[in-house]
């Protein structure tokens, strides 16, 4: 096999590692070339394309240089969306890493209700997010089930319009999006326990250690890599968010749940390619700016372990 | 071994820059054949003339997906050609210019025809020129010419009656309140409105949960400036949604609201709601669109409908209706570049309403736009009464404006209470001239 690959065999016991020749890394090319078609080109394109007039409704594309990032500046909808998206952000990852986490220590033993409990809590998971959203939607309206489920308990006539406030449907929104992931990250809360020695453990049980002292001096910390992937993966994507909301409320009421991708939607659906190019690159340089602080605050927190 | 990585990687990322070559797709090479509308476009095939092996594509939007059942029907045995409909899911307009945009066209689609949604498709450069269509000399002269156009130039075929902006009204409601004359200007609606409302009867029904119905409101208030030119004036920026006329009319609206004239749940009704509450004599009065009897329609039949609900026109100075014609009215062909493909679109258009036109306007149960095809029996009066306000009837925001901005959200927002009037007015006004900018609108 490793004859088929002279020139990379060559490379490798030049550079001195020999085990290089069983897994050559041209075998990268594949893939390298899909992510540089799919993933690299368009973010370059991004940037490209946010500098100029590019619009649905004429032939041309010409530089228009830092047009579109001034008039979206002194336009008071980016901000709103830029906010409302920090906020179901932040929300959406204390949510589902709380749930998690809960969930987590709740399945942790392995017995046959736990499994299939577990199974069932991570079912949200690999369902369609639009289909979570139309689904709230409906269980939410002001003659949904949820209304319909209070007035049987209480005996009176309950209608909430649950995603009908201006105030509280983002956390609505958020408890959504957390519902949908907080399987996920059950299950790397649960592997993060699981790491956990026997030994540590049985060492505070024997010092008369209760089960919150364990918890919160030995096995959270212990935790922090399962922290570290799942705060930052759950900031990420719902910065990046909007199918859960898109479905559930189409950025209403009055704006308030509008994401920053559900502004781009509904910008590069009026035919301002160029703005929405530009928002999105907006956006790429906020998740930046945000995720890679974060992600180093939390990776320092593991240095302990 | 780096290096062979690099230029691998080299390689594939000059075929991707290639690939997506810095040029718009959805705009054609200037060499292509049908460019600027050459001696193939201009031509009418005969109705029918043989298209053995040619397939058609029509785009259509889930409530117009079997609009053309009848007609492609009809056309398959009479050609020999295969007609495809495909479905685009909702938002419809926004799949297809994006769509359309990326360079994926198809031969026909349903599509509004106004000018601020045809430039929404680049209609100069993606669509099929109309003019000299063999069907104009048998429409309505009335209708022949009320949409369709970006500048001179017609764009789309209307197929279907045009959506008019006016009021729904319960008459059981109305009979129990002593009512037997309609309201014959918004002054008087208002008042009538007033007295229902004394009443203990809630005289409108809006649905900001839904959000698209808002903008009729401020809409019909604008019909009488709307024929003294306001968008001529919108267009050229000589007048801003800022200004005094459009911001009466949206301050209106929110006082009508903050007075009590609509229902008590206007922030979270829905679209459906409204159809239920005004069946059910629930509210006396809606401002909306045909789409909305088209759902009164699939709640009742014509027999019921005929004795529950009435329909008026209205603006501030008479029985004038604002026509806002929409996707399932009207169909739009496309230059794709292939000659025999255009020719068979405009070949299709010309059956649809030429000789299919009858069986068409049966199956549909619409009204006819040509005076020598009857309607079918049995469409309801309130769809009449729609048909005949459109003759005297003036162009809405979508027709006459150059752009569509977002007025529907900016108003549900001020329902919701996120935004005032006076930020309604901004955000409309800078969303308009951002693109009207694009468009390339003189003034901006």
């Amino acid at each position: 096999m490793s004859t088929l690959f002279a020139e990379p065999t060559r490379a490798g016991q030049a550079a001195g590692h020999g085990r290089r020749t069983d897994h050559p890394a041209v075998f990268l090319v594949p893939a390298l070339a899909v992510l540089v078609v799919f993933f690299f080109v368009p973010t370059l394109f991004n940037f490209v394309y946010s500098f100029t007039d590019w619009s649905g409704f004429k032939s041309d594309i010409n530089f228009a240089g830092f047009d579109n990032f001034s008039s979206l500046l002194g336009n008071g909808s980016l901000l709103n969306a830029l906010k409302v998206t920090l906020i179901y952000a932040t929300l959406v990852a204390v949510f589902q890493n709380l749930f998690g986490l809960m969930l987590a220590l709740l399945l942790e033993r392995d017995t046959w209700l736990n499994r299939t409990a577990r199974v069932l809590f991570f079912i949200p998971v690999i369902m369609s997010a639009l289909a979570v959203g139309y689904i709230f939607r409906a269980i939410l309206k002001p003659d949904g089930s949820l209304n319909g489920i209070l007035s049987f308990i209480t005996g009176l006539d309950v209608s909430i319009a649950w995603l009908g406030s201006t105030t509280w449907t983002i956390l609505v929104a958020a408890l959504v999006h957390s519902w949908k992931w907080m399987g996920l990250s059950m299950l790397i809360y649960l592997a993060g326990l699981k790491t956990i020695s026997e030994d540590v453990l049985e060492a505070a049980r024997i010092d008369g250690s209760s089960w919150w002292q364990t918890f919160v001096q030995i096995r959270f910390p212990l935790l922090a890599p399962a922290v570290t992937f799942n705060v930052a993966t759950a900031l990420l994507g719902s910065m990046n968010g909007f199918d859960v909301v898109q479905a559930l409320t189409e950025g209403g009421p009055g704006g308030t749940t509008e994401l920053l991708n559900i502004f781009i939607f509904r910008t590069f659906g009026q035919g301002l390619f160029a703005q929405a190019t530009t928002m999105s690159l907006i956006l790429f340089l906020t998740v930046t700016l945000i995720a890679f602080p974060v992600v180093r605050y939390l990776r320092k927190r593991e240095e302990v372990l | 071994m780096k290096k062979s990585l690099v230029r691998a990687a080299a390689v594939a990322l000059t075929a991707g820059v290639a690939l997506t070559a810095c040029s718009d797709p959805g705009v054609q090479d200037p060499s292509s054949p049908t460019e600027g509308g050459g001696s193939a476009a201009a031509e009418w095939p005969a109705e029918d003339a043989n298209l053995d092996g040619v397939t058609l594509t029509i785009w259509a939007a889930q409530n117009s997906n079997k609009t053309a059942d009848p007609v492609i029907a009809g056309f398959e045995e009479l050609t020999g050609a295969t007609v495809e409909v495909v479905t685009i899911p909702d938002p419809y307009e926004q799949g297809i210019q994006t769509k359309v945009a990326t360079g994926d066209k198809p031969d026909l689609a349903f599509w509004q025809p106004t000018e601020s949604q045809l430039n929404a498709l680049n209609a100069t450069n993606n669509l099929l020129p109309l003019d000299g269509a063999p069907w104009l000399d048998a429409m309505d002269p009335a209708l022949k010419d009320l949409t369709g156009f970006v500048g001179d130039t017609r764009y789309a075929a209307l197929i279907s009656t045009p959506a008019v902006q006016g009021v729904y009204y319960n008459k059981e409601v109305f009979a129990e309140a002593g009512i037997t004359e309609t309201p014959g200007n918004i002054e008087e609606m208002i008042e009538l409105a007033r007295t229902l409302d004394a009443d203990g009867v809630t005289p409108f029904h809006e649905m900001a949960a839904d959000r698209w119905g808002t903008q009729w409101w401020v809409q019909i208030q604008l019909a009488n400036a709307a024929k003294d030119g306001l968008w001529d004036r919108v267009n050229a920026n000589e007048e801003q949604f800022t200004d005094e006329t459009i911001m009466t009319a949206i301050n209106n609206y929110k006082g009508w609201i903050d007075e009590g004239l609509f229902n008590d749940d206007i922030k979270t009704a829905t679209f459906e709601d409204q159809g239920d509450a005004l069946l059910a004599g629930d509210a006396a009065m809606v401002v909306q669109v045909n789409s909305f009897f088209g759902q009164l329609q699939a709640k009742a039949d014509t027999a019921e409908l005929d004795e529950k609900i009435g329909f008026f026109p209205i603006s501030p100075e008479g029985n004038v209706g604002t026509s806002i014609p929409d996707q399932s009215n009207a169909v739009v062909a496309f230059k794709t570049g292939d000659a025999t493909q255009e020719a068979a679109a405009k070949q299709f258009l010309s059956y649809w309403l030429g000789d299919g036109y009858a069986d068409f306007v049966q199956a549909a149960n619409t009204i006819s736009l040509q005076p020598d095809v009857s309607n079918p029996d049995g469409v309801p009066q309130a769809l009449l009464d729609v048909h005949a306000s459109l003759a005297d009837s003036v162009g809405s925001m979508q027709s006459l404006a150059v752009a569509n901005p977002d007025l529907y959200i900016n108003l549900a927002d001020m329902i919701q209470g996120t935004k005032t009037p006076q930020q309604v007015g901004e955000a409309t006004q800078q969303q308009f001239a951002e693109l009207a900018k694009a468009l390339g609108a003189e003034g901006f």
